[in-house]
């Protein structure tokens, strides 16, 4: 039995001990950059060639990592087991700032590098009038159509006459028009269009009321000739299968409508009738942040890499491997991106898409107006009981994360 | 005296590299927990948070509002609901699966063990696109088939719950089954034949010889999947709750309620005091449970 | 007696049609997956949704098998579930065994405290469980995994194996002890062939656990190269804007099926000693 149980704690020992003996030795490595993304492969292997050309003397390691945002929250700042740099949208970096575990980027890069950046890309990596993120491109909804079924003519300008056409378009398991009406990130398009906001700069949420109503109780008619399922699957499937002649989507759709032989057509946003504003969607910026301690260990090697990322060629070269639209305006005089159908519609609606707010009280809002829009279109409850429960849940959010 | 010392050693000798792991995967985070609850650990305060005492707890009071008050009924109809009729479908088939001249009973029982053996989110997700879904799911396709509307399943409350608690059977009844067909092994064969002999019956058999057999067997199978049945949070949360995924019920466990009402603040300090809290409801429930279970 | 036959005849193709209609119904989503994954078109939703592919094609079995790092992922998970049902086991039969026929103080406290502390609801158990492997240098290793696989599953393995335990008659393990048997004996020779059934279960289930668990692994290691089965189906369909449907609806059933297998053959173990040994209680 003696033997038995020293057998056990042998085995105990061993396995703490084979943990203990080979850990961390990465770190001392100065030149090696570990990234984290989430992205697809077209833009990595873009990246990773560009990369290996542009500054051969580093070694630049990219490592995908699926629950990042989690991930990143438990290992902080830890070098041991942190990247030094991740790639991912902005609007997390009220989060990871508040933390304290991003260095601020303007004093790692060369003056002037961000000159010709579009202003809504540097405007959304900035929190706190300090810059985070270096933007590498970024993502906004489009209005996009199947001209099998609907015309170029007949494309609307503004949301009444796309109204008239889904009364007239839909019906017989067909759709004229379909979203994911009830998810936030969609919605925001509608309620910009009336002038409202989800949240202020501030963290005050909903500031303008009024305007949020009406674009429920406007945007209600549109769901009424929607499917009652609010999920992206569903609404992509429609779309591709040809059972919807137009629809809202992102870039990434745009491959798969391909795939499926789909003659695409995009178009600028509707106009509200009643404000004259164009739906107005979010925008991603993706870009590559920087964490504390890779700022501080490794200063020359951050600053190299992020040299080579302000150059334009990176940014065409992303625009042409998977139809990003790049965050350096010089990317859009190349000719090949100047002929790039979605990458232009993407820049036209930069002018008017509005930055996903990357404040740190945005992270409940997406669940606030989620069961707010749930309430309205699929569960029927009236607009003035269901925004004054979001309302007040979203108070009660934002102080408890305080 | 001495001796009974030294037999007290040697069982917790035996028994400490279970209960060490225990004590450092189970109890260490519920401890850790329970520290973090007094602080002020969130956002703003990552890792400079310091021990703010019982503030926590008397923010969390409230979120014990209305609203959570039937979310923790309707987890309590769901905790029912489910082990009942998990346990009398279980056991029903895992006798009927005993039967000696069922001839492809192993083919039968691996069958039954599939949704078992996916990892669970895969079949959530198979059950939420391939079958509820309003407008290509199979449910609606037959509903067309046969002349019905197509009806959204996943929308109104009661149905919501109906929904989950088939896809939680289908997900949870191969354990039960696997357990309970291990019970079955063990029960003497000879007593039925003597029960026989005496002219009992099926139902006679299974009350007097098959289930007392088997309590205390599966009683510890059972205990914990009455726990995990209660704090059920995938089922729920992939079918009707995900974010940009709602299919508009309002059909809440207090897992996913306090998910939605504490969780995502990314405030640990005030999280870990819900959590507690929790914890400390699921005891007390426990505990009464118990209490009735003796006097039985 | 042929009349008798027949009727017993009748009832056992009944019992065999209801348990053809059962697996069908249980499979019902399995095969839609199955069709999905055997169709060359890219939807996991159709409208016109039929069991029978109509553009068959095996290529997304092909992609899963060697285009992903499945190989890689395969030799991850059955690494982690060997080890962690080995260990479980290891630490679970000697403290079950003393906890079912020992009495010594703290034993009932104990195993009533277990069952409580195993129902606190683990959402943020993660980040205690971080700050206990940091320190050990076990993050983004195996033997991390491992030891919180089988942590998590202890009270299971321990509870479960005590429960059969103490259904096994003492007589025998008595008269076993007399011929002169020492402890390890009577628990390897006597104890353990006949809670074959149980010490199944319990190995099945934590062999599943580990086999479908994702969070910890995707939290803890990264690299796609470190991940388990599991993780790396999660990192399929995890954006969705990259997502193949048919490509993890293939990888989703390629990767049950050697569970399937190792279920399938284990199912001759499941009975137990105790009703060939013919032991009267």
């Amino acid at each position: 039995m003696k033997r038995f149980l020293s057998i056990l704690l042998c085995i105990c020992l061993t396995l703490t001990l084979v943990g203990c003996g080979s850990q961390g030795v990465d770190s001392k490595n100065a030149n090696k950059l570990v990234i984290w993304h989430d992205k697809e492969d077209a833009v990595i292997d873009a990246l990773q060639a560009y990369l290996t050309a542009a500054v051969p003397d580093l070694e630049i390691v990219f490592e995908k990592k699926t629950s990042l945002t989690d991930s990143l929250k438990l290992v902080g700042n830890d070098p041991s087991a942190a990247p030094d740099l991740f790639i991912f949208a902005h609007d997390k970096i009220g989060v990871f700032a508040e933390m304290g575990i991003l260095a601020p980027i303007e004093s790692l890069l060369e003056e002037n590098a961000l000159a010709d950046y579009l202003p809504m890309t540097l405007d959304a990596a900035t929190y706190k009038d300090t810059l985070y993120q270096l933007p590498l491109y970024f993502e906004t909804l489009l209005f996009m159509y199947n001209r099998r079924y609907m015309q170029d003519e007949e494309v609307p300008a503004t949301t009444d006459e796309l109204l008239e056409y889904m009364q007239n378009n839909t019906g017989r398991g067909r759709y004229g028009f379909v979203e994911q009406h009830s998810t936030a990130y969609y919605s925001a398009a509608w309620i910009h269009g009336f002038g409202g906001s989800i949240i202020d700069e501030n963290g005050v949420p909903f500031p303008d009321a009024q305007a949020v109503k009406d674009a429920l109780n406007y945007h209600a008619q549109f769901v009424a000739l929607m499917p009652g399922e609010t999920e992206y699957n569903t609404v992509n499937t429609l779309f591709l299968e040809g059972k919807a002649d137009a629809t809202i989507g992102g870039p990434w759709m745009v491959p798969s409508a391909r795939a499926a032989e789909i003659d695409l057509g995009i178009a600028p946003m509707p106009t509200v009738d009643a404000t004259g504003k164009p739906l107005a969607p979010y925008s991603g910026v993706q870009g590559i942040h920087v964490l504390k301690f890779a700022a501080e260990q490794k200063t020359e090697a951050v600053k190299k890499l992020l040299a080579a990322l302000t150059a334009p060629e990176i940014g065409i070269d992303l625009a042409l491997a998977s139809g990003c639209a790049p965050a350096n305006a010089l990317c859009y005089d190349d000719e090949r991106v100047a002929n790039d159908e979605l990458v232009q519609a993407m820049r036209a609606t930069a002018e008017i898409a509005i930055p996903m707010p990357n404040i740190p009280e945005m992270d409940v809002m997406w669940t606030v107006v989620g069961n707010l829009l749930t309430d309205v279109n699929l569960s029927g409850k009236g607009i003035d009981e269901s925004f004054d429960a979001a309302l007040a849940q979203a108070n009660q959010l934002i102080d408890a994360m305080k | 005296m001495k001796n009974r010392k030294r037999d007290t050693l040697v069982s917790y000798a035996w028994s400490a590299p279970s209960l060490l792991l225990i004590g450092l995967m189970v109890v260490f985070p519920i401890l850790y927990t329970g520290y973090i609850s007094l602080t002020n650990m969130n956002v703003y305060h990552w890792f400079d948070f310091t021990i703010v005492g019982l503030e926590n707890y008397f923010r969390a009071l409230f979120v014990f509002d209305s609203g959570f008050l039937s979310a923790l009924l309707a987890t309590i109809a769901w905790t029912v609901v489910n082990m009942v009729l998990q346990l009398v479908i279980a056991f029903v088939l895992a006798n009927l699966l005993n039967i000696k001249k069922l001839r492809f009973r192993k083919l039968y029982k691996t069958i039954l063990m599939f949704p078992w053996a996916m990892p669970g989110y895969v079949g959530i997700l198979l059950w939420k696109t391939g079958m509820f879904n309003t407008q290509f799911g199979l449910l609606n396709q037959w509903m067309e088939k046969l002349g019905h509307e197509a009806v959204r399943w996943l929308s109104s409350d009661v149905s919501a719950f109906i929904c989950c608690t088939v896809v939680n059977l289908w997900l949870a009844l191969p354990f039960m089954i696997m357990i309970m067909d291990g019970a079955l092994q063990s029960i003497d064969r000879s007593y039925y034949e003597s029960a026989r002999l005496d002219g009992a019956g099926a139902i006679a058999q299974a009350r007097y010889i098959t289930i007392p057999a088997m309590k205390p067997i599966i009683a510890p199978a059972v205990i914990i999947t009455v726990f995990t049945t209660f704090k059920q949070f995938d089922v729920v949360y992939l079918l009707t709750q995900q974010a940009g995924a709602k299919t508009g019920s309002g059909f809440h466990t207090i897992l996913t309620y306090a998910y939605e009402n504490a969780f995502i603040t990314n405030n640990y300090g005030y999280s870990s005091a819900i959590s507690i809290i929790i914890f400390i409801l699921l005891i007390l429930f426990s505990a009464k449970f118990q209490l009735k279970e003796d006097n039985a | 007696m042929s009349k008798r036959k027949l009727k017993e005849g009748a009832g056992l193709t009944a019992l065999n049609l209801f348990f053809i209609l059962l697996c069908f119904i249980t499979l019902i989503p399995i095969l839609y997956a199955l069709s999905v994954s055997l169709n060359a078109q890219n939807s996991l939703l159709s409208s016109d949704f039929s069991f029978i592919p109509k553009d068959f094609t095996l290529d997304n079995y092909k992609e899963v098998l060697f285009g992903e790092n499945i190989t890689v992922w395969f030799r991850n998970t059955i690494f982690l579930a060997v080890v962690t049902v080995f260990l479980s086991l290891l630490i679970a039969v000697p403290a079950a065994y003393c906890f079912s026929r020992r009495r010594f103080p703290g034993r009932k406290l104990i195993l009533k405290c277990l069952v409580l502390l195993n129902s606190f609801p683990a959402i943020l158990s993660m980040f205690a469980i971080y700050r206990l492997l940091r320190p050990m240098g076990l993050i983004n290793r195996q033997s991390g995994l491992i030891l919180v696989y089988t942590g998590t599953m202890a009270v299971f393995s321990l509870w479960n194996t005590k429960g059969y335990f103490d259904t096994i008659p003492t007589e025998i393990e008595e008269a076993a002890r007399i011929d002169g048997a020492s402890d390890i004996q009577v628990v390897t020779k006597i104890v353990l062939p006949l809670a074959k059934p149980s010490i199944i279960t319990t190995a099945l289930q934590v062999l599943i656990y580990v086999w479908n668990e994702y969070i910890y692994a995707t939290t803890f290691m990264t690299g796609e190269d470190q991940y388990t089965l599991a993780a790396g189906l999660n990192s399929l369909q995890a954006t969705e804007m990259t997502g193949s449907w048919p490509v993890f609806a293939a990888a989703a059933i390629t990767v049950s099926i050697p569970v399937l297998i190792i279920f399938f053959l284990c199912q001759r173990y499941m009975t137990s000693g105790l009703t060939a040994g013919g032991v009267k209680g």
